[in-house]
């Protein structure tokens, strides 16, 4: 029964991960860079020349960046959507000048929702995050969709408001604005670490409580004696997933209890969700998130305004943001959806559907903060040169 | 094997698949065209990079470095962020990376540029700057080698479609350059491939060494 469940969801991951590469391979076309040209020694050099000399400068077009193996035409793809969609909006931007405005603007619109839906698949729009507190946290569907959109239009909301500060108000450098991105972004990581620390400590702490309860409260313990002698796994159960446990002077009957009085509590628990608690970790998630801006919306915005088009810059932010919003929204209700279906797979069991609910809130707080822990320490290198 | 495992099992597989879409992608484009400069000896010296930027990044590089408003960004006005980009290439190896063959494990030390500049033209900026080997090396006895890219895949490096590879100086007789891209149907690097991207989050993320482009430089004899 388990082996299957095992190979089940290992089919379902290797067809889901076929899928995407066999699209990418027939997306991606082969090269088509030819080989080098043999260099002349004796030519002078276009480019070595001292600068000033602009009229015959061509823009170099660059050779397609593929990655071999399967990943890599995965990637590549990644990388040729990326850069296109990009070329795009630089000239869905420039058009709104050239062209017939209305047409112009709802193109660019079109675009940047597009590009949003996209680049969230890249990180730093908080599906991760997102996705692992839904699922942690027993919010439903409808909870994590308003979570992703808050949170996104957070994210464009502070693009707009630095650039408007930075850019327009006190003609900061690029340097400058790049250096307040940056440090948006590492306070965002430090926040979204504390916030997993600080929904895994309440989540341990739940749990703890609920053990107690089990093993105090009569009723629940007479509910769960009918039970006894079905499960053979849950001695194993808690030595993995709950390790204060271990550190508890109980022998294994009383484990047991806690497993299944957990289950019986969840009823209780599943209504009660929308209390303010609730509302305040929400809070907590979406600040940690929308405190660092778009990267694209601000390269938008700082493309628009030298376009003489702010407007038009914070219009495509928030068309972007609708985009990110819908992408994270989308995985945050799958991880919610394969919740569902792992609970559903261990049937009637009680100890499965407690093993379930368990493994997520601490996974998903864990994998939270540990996220935010990485992210933290990347954004602590070196400064980037570009 | 209890309940649990399984459950983890599930939650790993969960994480991965909300992870997996988290895919690195490069936010700034440069088109590099490199000039391989040869000593009189033939022995190469160093090399001079010529980057151009995308135009979204170039927008952002420049804002408000028009100091005195004419419209133009000279020379002058963009002297201090090109000290900005090449004082801090220098944490990045310039992201220029010179061996022998495909050795890539020991690349030649490389000294800081001995001049730099920004161009600012068609509303794209180029970096121009002269990297010395600390060495001079002889491409004779084998091809020398050097990849330009970004290990951590924030710049998307590409060589030129024309002319990405020069000789300068005087190199010695039957010396060629060319560029290699990855080969795309390559197997060879699945196994490195599979770290990289496991490893792409982290601070020692190699993620862009697979879309690493390689300027060969070979002389046939004396």
């Amino acid at each position: 029964m388990r082996g299957s469940i095992r190979a089940a969801l290992f089919a379902g991951l290797t067809l889901i991960i076929g899928a995407c590469c066999a699209e990418a391979q027939s997306d991606s076309p082969p090269s088509a860079f030819e080989p080098a040209q043999v260099a002349r020694p004796s030519a002078p050099s276009p480019f070595a020349a001292p600068p000033g000399q602009g009229s015959a400068f061509t823009i170099p077009q660059a050779a397609p960046l593929h990655a071999p193996g399967l990943f890599g035409a995965f990637f590549s793809w990644v990388v040729d959507t990326q850069q296109t969609m990009q070329r795009e909006l630089v000239g869905g931007v420039k058009r709104l000048k050239t062209d017939n405005v209305f047409a112009a603007a709802v193109g660019l619109a079109s675009l940047s929702f597009i590009y949003g839906v996209v680049h969230a698949l890249g990180p730093g729009h908080g599906k991760t995050i997102i996705s692992s507190y839904v699922v942690a946290n027993e919010e439903t569907v409808r909870r994590g969709v308003v979570i992703s959109f808050i949170a996104a239009a957070l994210q464009a909301t502070t693009a707009v408001v630095m650039i408007g500060i930075l850019a327009i108000a006190l003609n900061a450098s690029g340097i400058a604005i790049k250096s307040w991105t940056l440090q948006l972004e590492t306070v965002s990581y430090a926040l979204i670490a504390l916030v997993g620390l600080w929904l895994l400590t309440t989540q341990l702490v739940r749990i703890w409580r609920r053990w107690r309860e089990a093993r105090t409260d009569p009723v629940v313990a007479l509910s769960l004696a009918e039970h006894d002698g079905h499960q053979d796994d849950h001695d194993h159960d808690h030595d993995h997933h709950a390790h204060d446990h271990d550190h508890h002077p109980g022998d294994g009957h009383h484990h047991h209890h806690h497993a299944e009085g957990e289950v019986c509590h969840h009823v209780v628990d599943a209504q009660s969700v929308s209390g303010p608690m609730s509302w305040r970790k929400i809070m907590a998630v979406v600040f940690s998130v929308g405190v660092r801006p778009c990267s694209g919306a601000i390269l938008v915005l700082v493309f628009a305004l030298t376009q003489g088009l702010f407007w038009a810059g914070v219009a495509a932010t928030f068309a972007m943001a609708f985009g990110t919003a819908l992408t994270v929204a989308a995985l945050a209700t799958a991880a919610l959806g394969s919740r569902e279906l792992a609970l559903k797979l261990g049937g009637r069991s009680g100890a499965w559907a407690n093993g379930v609910w368990n493994a997520c809130a601490i996974g998903g707080a864990t994998l939270i903060m540990l996220f935010g822990a990485l992210l933290f320490a990347a954004s602590l290198g070196p400064a980037r040169p570009f | 094997m209890g309940t649990n495992i399984n459950v983890g099992v599930f939650c790993a597989a969960l994480a991965a698949l909300a992870a997996t879409p988290a895919v690195a992608h490069p936010h700034v484009w440069a088109t590099v065209r490199s000039e391989i400069v040869f000593s009189p000896d033939h022995r190469i010296t160093g090399v001079r990079q010529a980057w151009t930027f995308d135009e979204f990044y170039t927008a952002m590089a420049v804002q408000g470095l028009d100091t005195n408003g004419d419209g133009v960004f000279s020379k002058a006005e963009l002297e201090p962020l090109a000290k900005v980009n090449v004082d801090s290439l220098k944490d990045f190896d310039y992201f220029t990376f010179v061996h022998l063959g495909d050795d890539d494990e020991h690349n030649f030390p490389l000294k800081p540029p001995v001049d730099y500049w920004l161009t600012y033209d068609k509303g794209v900026l180029t970096l121009h700057f002269t990297l010395p080997l600390e060495t001079p090396v002889d491409p004779t006895k084998k091809e020398v080698q050097m990849d330009v890219y970004d290990p951590s895949f924030f710049v998307a490096f590409g060589f030129a479609k024309d002319d990405p590879v020069k000789l300068a100086g005087t190199p010695g007789k039957g010396c060629t350059a060319t560029v290699k891209l990855p080969d795309p149907g390559s197997e060879e690097d699945a196994k490195a491939l599979s770290e990289a991207f496991f490893s792409q989050l982290g601070p020692g993320s190699n993620f862009g060494s697979q879309f690493a482009q390689t300027a060969i430089v070979k002389c046939a004899g004396k």
